[in-house]
């Protein structure tokens, strides 16, 4: 008798609540490790390289269809980077490329992938951007190359922007390298759990039609979140080498 | 309701036993926690209000689980966890970095090498068009050379053909008026041949006839 009412209330709990912060754990050598995401990133991966393959393995002059959709996205990537970081945007082609890239294929595979047909154990299968893990490492990557590109370009001299316009400002412009990865890594992770989850919501409450609106919309805001990721990434590598301020530019995107 | 209990007991089954295999710390400062089970503290209060049939099983499970608390339900339900961080970060980072260097391998070095190579051929064949137009204006002009030299040489030719015949003219007119003068001098001469004859004859014949006139004028000679 006990025992029916707890599955009662787990099943209430199943239907109603979400399964937000349920995580299946694999352990590697005494560390946790969410293995959902882990899954789903070499799913992601292997899309990523598997379709680039596919289309580039015997490129033609005149492209074919699959290779004219790859160059139209390599011309994408080319053109974000040199808007934001300038005429030395070559060797940071291949770090937003990917960035947008695996950020991009990772948001839509959550809203287009039927995740939901492989039962995990616990937790379940979602993109890998709406594991705070995730973000945070993209984040930090971003982080580390833009301090790798402005170190690599002035030496040194590179810390003289914390006292750029004015000394005053060292405790801001110190704090903005924590804020920047913080940014970065939660716009993301928010907007794509906040997706998933209403997305959720409404497929459990109004099973058909209802939700697809809402789906498309995640559609759309995940492409936007995967640029902004990218564009912000390429913008704050551009700002750390040629040292002018991009601030308004940021705070425009800030808002999204 | 029936489906629910079916589902639950599904999901149910095999989490119980992994959670009892991997006790974790519940609250440390990276984990936020979502409460997820209905803590006694809430039930008392807010279950007298509430009359469906569900909630009233779920007050019946609060009131037992007061007194039995079943251990197991209760770690799952507060293990939720957002801010989970954990080794998953530098796996993560490292299969970024991987598929970094496998896309820039397979993908942005080599296409982007071969649309470069393609726009420079496109270029050169481009600025090779425009040298055409120079060797185009090349070809009319010597066209047009040929066109001149090919007129000199049919008006030269009309010229001397045009001397040619004029001259033949000329010179058939030339035998033409020797032909006549040469004629009308032979009829001049002869034309004066008969007034010199016919004269000669005049004169004989005057004598005569002056005679015969004096004869008849003077009969009586």
């Amino acid at each position: 008798m006990k025992l029916c009412y707890i599955n009662t209330l787990k099943g209430l709990y199943d239907i109603s609540g979400v399964e937000v912060g349920q995580h299946f754990y694999w352990k590697i050598g005494g560390f946790q490790v969410h293995a959902q995401v882990i899954i789903t990133s070499w799913v992601v991966i292997a899309i990523l390289l598997g379709s680039a393959i596919i289309a580039i393995r015997n490129p033609q002059t005149i492209p074919t269809d699959s290779q004219n959709f790859f160059e139209y996205v390599l011309e994408f990537i080319r053109d974000v980077s040199k808007t934001q970081i300038g005429e030395e945007y070559g060797p940071w082609v291949p770090f937003i490329g990917t960035l947008f890239l695996f950020i991009f294929v990772s948001n839509w595979s959550g809203a287009l992938l039927p995740w939901k047909i492989i039962q995990l154990p616990h937790g379940e299968l979602a993109a890998p951007t709406n594991d705070i893990n995730t973000t945070v490492a993209l984040a930090l990557l971003t982080s580390v190359a833009y301090f790798y590109a402005g170190l690599s370009k002035k030496g040194l001299g590179y810390f003289g922007k914390y006292i750029q316009p004015t000394p005053i400002l060292l405790p801001i412009n110190i704090l903005e390298d924590f804020t920047k990865p913080l940014s970065l890594s939660f716009r993301l992770f928010g907007n794509i759990l906040a997706d998933e989850l209403v997305v959720l919501v409404l497929v459990s409450l109004v099973p058909s039609v209802v939700p697809i609106p809402v789906m498309l919309l995640g559609l759309f805001t995940s492409g936007i979140q995967a640029l902004i990721f990218a564009t912000l990434a390429a913008a704050y590598i551009g700002e750390s080498m040629d040292g002018s301020s991009l601030t308004s530019f940021r705070n425009s995107l800030f808002l999204v | 309701m029936a489906n629910m209990i079916m589902a639950s007991t599904r999901t149910l089954a095999p989490a119980a036993p992994s959670l009892s295999t991997t006790p974790k710390p519940k609250l440390s400062m990276s984990q936020i926690t979502l409460p997820k089970l209905p803590t006694p503290k809430i039930t008392k209060h807010q279950l007298l209000k509430l009359s469906t049939s569900t909630l009233k099983s779920l007050s019946l499970v609060a009131a037992t689980s007061l007194t039995l608390a079943p251990p197991s339900l209760s770690v799952e339900m507060e293990k939720a966890a957002l801010f989970d961080f954990n080794l998953t970060l530098p796996i993560i980072v490292a299969e970024f970095l991987f598929l970094m260097v496998a896309l820039d391998k397979i993908y942005y070095t080599p296409v982007g090498k071969f649309m470069d190579e393609r726009d420079a051929a496109i270029r050169a064949k481009l600025s090779d068009v425009k040298d055409t137009s120079g060797e185009v204006k090349q070809l009319e002009e010597q066209a047009a050379a040929v066109m001149k030299a090919a007129r000199a040489e049919i008006a030269a030719a009309l010229s001397k053909m045009k001397k040619e015949t004029q001259e033949e003219v000329e010179q058939k007119l030339a035998e033409g008026r020797k032909k006549v003068e040469a004629e009308l001098q032979e009829a001049l001469a002869s034309l004066e041949l008969q007034k010199e004859e016919t004269l000669k004859a005049l004169d004989s014949q005057i004598a005569a006839l002056s005679q015969e006139i004096v004869k008849k004028v003077l009969p009586t000679v």
